[in-house]
């Protein structure tokens, strides 16, 4: 029986899983513990920012355009300095992140229904951080505006409100919590960056010690021996998923509205692809370290940057490419879904689709490249 | 001493060239990698995706979806319908959308229009700032609707308008951060991965005994571990820098080359350091990977490059002074991409320093003991 060989090759891999204990330990430890660690630790909020002002006017306007900053948890305010290339200073050694030059004429012109200008000088040596410091620049300048212009208004007697205010809504995350983000990111993280570098060692190994040999000279197929080491690591990751979900809902207690069928088959589905990527790198590969190495570099990294975990993929269409080819990006797409949008389950039909096709094709390479080393 | 370790070290550097598939992925990880990482992801805030759903189509409307462009917003769709808009919503293809109800044009002749915003927040930073950006919008626009009568008339609204400069990076390029990003984990990676595997494989091969009744001491045996890592990594980081950071994404190298080269020297023996710790405690090198994860992954995902130090709470902020990844960050920026000098970044060299030396002190006193 086919089946028989297939399933005598995995009691032989449980059997040696369960020898190393520590091993197996550490493969459901670690990444309950990265989990912990980042899910607590990771926020992506930019909060606080270092804010040095050059206070040039010394007013009761110009302090209350500070303050504006101040009481925001956009800003800290680090210094008042007198003069602009002092504050530059500041930003090159990196204790400001955004320096306010607040000019000489500043309530005068405010007191005579003028506009007055502000110098912001923003630090963009990292690029997502300057973008959110101007965002959060122009959050506390359109309140600040919004208050002048509402004191203008009641001044002038009549309108009291803003001639064109907008109702703003936040769906799928209302309450802006990173942790709803974080905590589903990170499950798809452990589950692209542990299944591979499992398997990857699983034929090398053999290989490495010489008891490969036992195997070609066995009745056993490539089929039988893909299947075989495949099934207890599809195990085990299926296990690491089971905690890492079970850790979001009632550690973080992250929201999920979708369906946990769902989830589970793209769970499931996307270990299998992933210990197929490890099992066809460990087939290709001569020594253990090189395969660790190959699957880190060559499976993980490009997981990572391609879809999209913690920044969106690039809008060109290479990366766009790259990150359609990558069964990452589809579970990604399921469990992002599932945990903040819902949406039924016929929605994410083509997902758990394309990850079945992977899964195939995946399998198809590691069967060929499995018989060009028995050859 | 000296001729025992020049004999261990040619037989590390001699396994190390002679191993095709490890140098290959090493010139991968200095080329390609950097390459694909530098260009692969995109900034947040950029070309934020959405949907305008007009119901009032009037000249009023008109100017108000306008003022959404380049390089905050792009309009990706009108929708016809409430319906139409939810579902772009829902499959991502939009993370904004603006709703203009149809009394909109009568309401702003009255000075008293609203017009709704439906935020995408499960990127909840990018929600933030989208909504920045739109408050922004509407603020403008409205004192102008209300300046707009009286223009022949010198009064205008008190306003504040930010005059706003970018330092180092004035159009906010991504490619010139996660390039440089990327050569940084890259020495991060493959120093602790090298000098691990290098340590695990004497292990699991048993030639460790053949090491330890050889009149090497330990620490000799892993000076020579280290000092192929420490000789290779840096010079291709260097070559990465130049032929790929600077050639291919522009990305402006501003500091001196020799500080940043000597410094790199220093942390790729810190990080060798570190895997040989690892590889002492544990067995094989599966053991070895796992727990190689459990540090590394933390330390890059901390390391400052995602979220400011600041931002962070006080727990790892302390923490972060006790890795070798954040100190080394913060160094190749400030040097490579602001200019700086040895008196802005003598700290975090201080901090690599120290760290590497107690790192190869632990490792080196957990293996005598081993041996002992």
């Amino acid at each position: 029986m086919v089946g028989d060989r297939i399933l005598a090759i995995a009691r032989k891999e449980t059997r040696q899983l369960l020898r190393d204990p520590v091993y197996l330990g550490l493969a459901f430890a670690v990444p309950l513990l990265l989990l912990l660690l980042l899910g607590y630790q990771l926020s992506l909020d930019v909060k606080g920012l270092l804010v040095a002002v050059v206070d040039q006017d010394r007013s009761p306007w110009s302090r209350q355009y500070i303050d504006a900053f101040v009481h925001s948890e956009y800003f800290r305010l680090v210094a008042v300095l007198d003069t602009e290339p002092e504050a530059q200073e500041w930003i090159r050694s990196g204790r400001a992140r955004v320096v306010l030059v607040i000019p000489p004429d500043f309530a005068r012109r405010l007191s005579g229904h003028e506009r007055a200008v502000v110098g912001v000088t923003v630090d963009g040596s990292f690029p997502t951080r300057g973008q959110i410091a101007l965002g959060y620049v122009e959050a506390v300048g359109a309140l600040y505006n919004e208050q002048l212009l509402r004191a203008y208004l009641s001044k002038r007697g009549g309108e009291h409100a803003a001639p064109l205010q907008m109702d703003r809504s936040v769906w799928y995350n209302p309450t802006l919590e990173t942790k709803n983000f974080i905590v589903p990111s990170m499950l798809v993280l452990v589950l692209m960056i542990f299944p591979p570098l499992l398997s990857a060692l699983l034929i090398v190994r053999e290989r490495e010690s010489g008891t490969i040999l036992n195997l070609y000279s066995s009745p056993a197929g490539r089929w039988d021996i893909l299947a075989g080491k495949a099934l207890p690591y599809v195990g085990v990751s299926f296990l690491d998923y089971l905690l890492i979900f079970a850790a979001s809902l009632w550690v973080f207690r992250v929201r999920f509205i979708g369906s946990v069928g769902v989830v589970s088959a793209g769970a499931l589905l996307f270990s299998i692809c992933t210990i197929g990527i490890g099992l066809v790198i460990s087939a290709l590969t001569r020594t253990q370290l090189a395969a660790m190495m190959a699957t880190f570099l060559g499976a993980v990294a490009p997981a990572f940057t391609f879809s999209g975990v913690f920044a969106p993929v690039a809008s060109d269409p290479v990366s766009q490419l790259v990150s359609r080819l990558i069964p990452a990006t589809y579970f990604m797409d399921v469990v992002r879904g599932n945990f903040l949008k819902g949406g039924g389950v016929a929605g994410y039909a083509p997902n758990l689709l394309a990850l079945g096709v992977y899964a195939v094709a995946v399998y198809s390479v590691a069967w060929l490249v499995l018989r060009k080393r028995i050859g | 001493m000296a001729s025992r370790l020049v004999a261990m070290t040619r037989k590390e550097f001699s396994q190390l060239f002679r191993d095709v598939p490890i140098l290959l992925i090493l010139l991968w990880a200095f080329t390609g990698a950097v390459y694909t990482g530098g260009h692969g992801i995109s900034s947040e805030l950029h070309e934020y995706p959405l949907v305008v759903l007009d119901l009032s189509r009037g000249p009023a409307s008109r100017e108000l979806v306008s003022r959404f462009r380049a390089p905050y917003f792009k309009i990706v769709e009108y929708a016809a319908s409430d319906a139409e808009l939810v579902g772009l919503l829902d499959a991502g293809r939009a993370s904004v959308a603006i709703v203009i109800p149809p009394e909109f044009e009568r309401r702003v002749g009255e000075h008293a229009a609203r017009f709704q915003v439906i935020v995408d927040g499960t990127r909840s930073t990018s929600a933030t700032i989208a909504g920045a950006h739109i408050a922004r919008i509407a603020s403008e626009l409205g004192v102008e609707l209300l300046e707009r009568p009286r223009r022949d008339r010198a009064a205008t609204v008190p306003q504040v308008d930010a005059r706003v400069r970018v330092e180092y990076n004035a159009n906010l390029v991504e490619t010139w951060f996660a390039g440089l990003l990327e050569v940084l984990n890259q020495v991060t990676m493959v120093s602790m991965l090298v000098a691990t595997a290098a340590m695990v494989r004497e292990r699991e091969y048993g030639t460790v005994e053949h090491l330890l009744v050889s009149p090497l001491r330990p620490a000799e045996l892993f000076a020579a571990k280290v000092i192929p890592v420490i000789t290779l990594v840096p010079l291709a980081a260097l070559a990465s820098v130049f032929g790929i950071v600077h050639a291919a994404f522009g990305t402006p190298i501003r500091g001196s080359v020799w500080l940043f080269y000597g410094v790199t020297v220093v942390y790729v023996f810190a990080m060798a350091s570190l895997g040989l710790a690892i590889a002492v405690v544990t067995r094989n090198l599966g053991q070895a990977m796992m727990l190689l994860l459990l540090i590394l992954y933390p330390m890059l995902l901390l390391s400052g490059a995602f979220t400011p130090p600041e931002s962070t709470g006080a727990f790892m902020r302390y923490a972060s002074v006790l890795s070798p990844v954040s100190h080394y960050v913060d160094f190749g920026y400030q040097v490579l991409f602001k200019g700086n000098g040895l008196a802005y970044v003598w700290r975090d060299v201080a901090g690599i320093l120290v760290l590497g030396v107690a790192l190869f002190g632990v490792s080196v006193r957990r293996f005598s003991r081993l041996v002992g």
